[in-house]
């Protein structure tokens, strides 16, 4: 077991978002919950992550874990190779694992040109794969994914679904949470999260 | 807690803050307009005024231009450095949380986000401290430099303060200036609290302690332990609570 989400509820007010969400996640699994707008997705994320509180119920998880949030969260000001440096002392990375881990990735989504540039100067696209790189950084043996290739173009979807399958055969569990999926066949299991409870 | 984790984060926040042109720029410019306005307005009227914090029979006489330069240099520092404080913690809340996901302790971030405001405190400090000597000549410069730091300290600390509770930028604006408008902006005015009718209210502000260590060390020769002491004591409450709520707000809630 990865992750385990037990009986989980939140709610803000009277609205009550999440009504009871139990699972659980192995090693080299890729599960996926889709879900309306404001059906709670981001919300669950936000508590399994532990950026907010749930009302009632529990998470576990073992290992390190990634996660890379739906809104691009990245500094302005500084360049690409500067948020490596930054989110690599927050996992605690060595520079020489930092400097091989970040050139592949860099290599993969193809974004080494841009290496040097501050983030104000990117592209939306460019600046998802970052913020994608970012959560990939120290090998983490869960992945969380909030709506990870909205901006992408068709050659960087395709270059996620490689590393993705790559990291799953490494052993790594990947929770992908979207609005929409065109492929269901890549996922081992789909939830959907509806009126709070995943079905 | 990690030192590597601060120090990384200290050179990520000026390198960030270097590169808002705007703000330094503001940071250099706002001084010089500030005194080249009262420069040119204000008489060479001698006024006698009392030292708030010293003996009530201790009048100083001084032209009004020189108490209008030493008030403004303290006044602009309060206003510069609460502002630079608040966003410093408030503009990249978001993604600040982000690291705290991935393994920073918020007090790391708040550490780095400290020393980076000290190191600005003390770089505005020296810079205003210096410019009004150059249009007066100031009695004990360094120790009103040292005055300067601590109003810097005292409404930096503030600025952290209202940054870490307020998440809305407009909101944290209103509040910063507010209290800085009113305070140091105007009752810490020497000319205003010689004549003010109950200048108790005036002492529990938090501009009053360090505004008087640097009005001190800029006309007389008495000493500034106790105002300082004070000015310490008062900023560092406000530094308490800013990493109270700062850490409430930015732990994992696991």
């Amino acid at each position: 077991m990865v992750l385990r989400v037990e009986n989980i509820a939140k709610a803000f007010g009277n609205n009550k978002v999440l009504r009871d969400v139990s699972f659980e996640m192995s090693p080299s699994s890729l599960y996926a919950i889709v879900g309306e707008n404001g059906s709670g997705k981001t919300t669950l994320l936000r508590i399994i992550v532990g950026e907010w509180k749930s009302d009632h119920g529990s998470i576990s998880m073992v290992g390190r874990f990634g996660y890379c949030p739906q809104k691009t969260l990245l500094f302005s000001q500084l360049t690409v190779d500067e948020h490596f440096n930054y989110f690599a002392a927050a996992y605690g990375i060595e520079k020489a694992e930092l400097l091989s881990r970040s050139e592949s990735l860099m290599d993969h989504f193809n974004f080494k040109k841009y290496r040097n540039e501050r983030i104000a100067r990117l592209s939306s696209g460019t600046l998802q794969k970052i913020s994608l790189a970012i959560s990939l950084l120290h090998r983490p043996n869960l992945l969380i994914l909030d709506e990870p290739y909205n901006g992408f173009d068709w050659d960087t979807y395709l270059k996620f679904w490689d590393y993705t399958y790559q990291l799953k055969m490494e052993g790594c569990a990947i929770l992908i949470v979207t609005h929409l999926i065109t492929e269901k066949v890549r996922f081992d299991r789909i939830y959907n999260l509806v009126q709070g409870k995943l079905i | 807690m990690s030192a590597m984790r601060i120090i990384t984060g200290l050179f990520m926040i000026l390198k960030m803050l270097v590169r808002r042109r705007i703000i330094l720029i503001s940071l250099v410019v706002i001084p010089v307009a500030f005194l080249t306005g009262v420069e040119l307005t204000a008489s060479e009227k001698i006024i006698p005024f009392r030292l708030a914090s010293l003996d009530e029979k201790i009048f100083i006489e001084e032209s009004q231009k020189y108490i209008a330069l030493v008030f403004f240099a303290v006044a602009n520092t309060g206003f510069l450095v609460s502002f630079l404080a608040l966003n410093l913690i408030q503009i990249d809340s978001d993604v600040n949380r982000r690291l705290v996901i991935c393994g920073y302790h918020p007090f790391e971030l708040l550490i780095a986000n400290l020393f980076s405001l000290l190191l600005v405190i003390m770089s505005i400090a020296i810079y205003i401290g210096l410019l009004i000597n150059a249009f007066v000549s100031i009695k004990h410069l360094p120790l009103f430099i040292f005055g300067l730091t601590l109003i810097g300290f005292v409404y930096g600390c503030y600025g952290l303060t209202i940054g870490s509770m307020i998440k809305g930028k407009l909101e944290g604006v209103l509040l910063v200036f507010l209290l800085a408008n009113i305070d140091v902006g105007w009752l810490q005015n020497p000319m205003y609290y010689a004549e003010a009718q109950n200048n108790i209210i005036i002492r529990y502000l938090p501009a009053y302690y360090p505004s008087q260590s640097a009005i001190i060390a800029a006309f007389s020769d008495y000493p500034i332990v106790n105002s300082s002491l004070y000015s310490i004591l008062i900023g560092s409450g406000f530094l308490l609570l800013s990493m109270m709520i700062f850490y409430n707000k930015m732990r994992l809630k696991k």
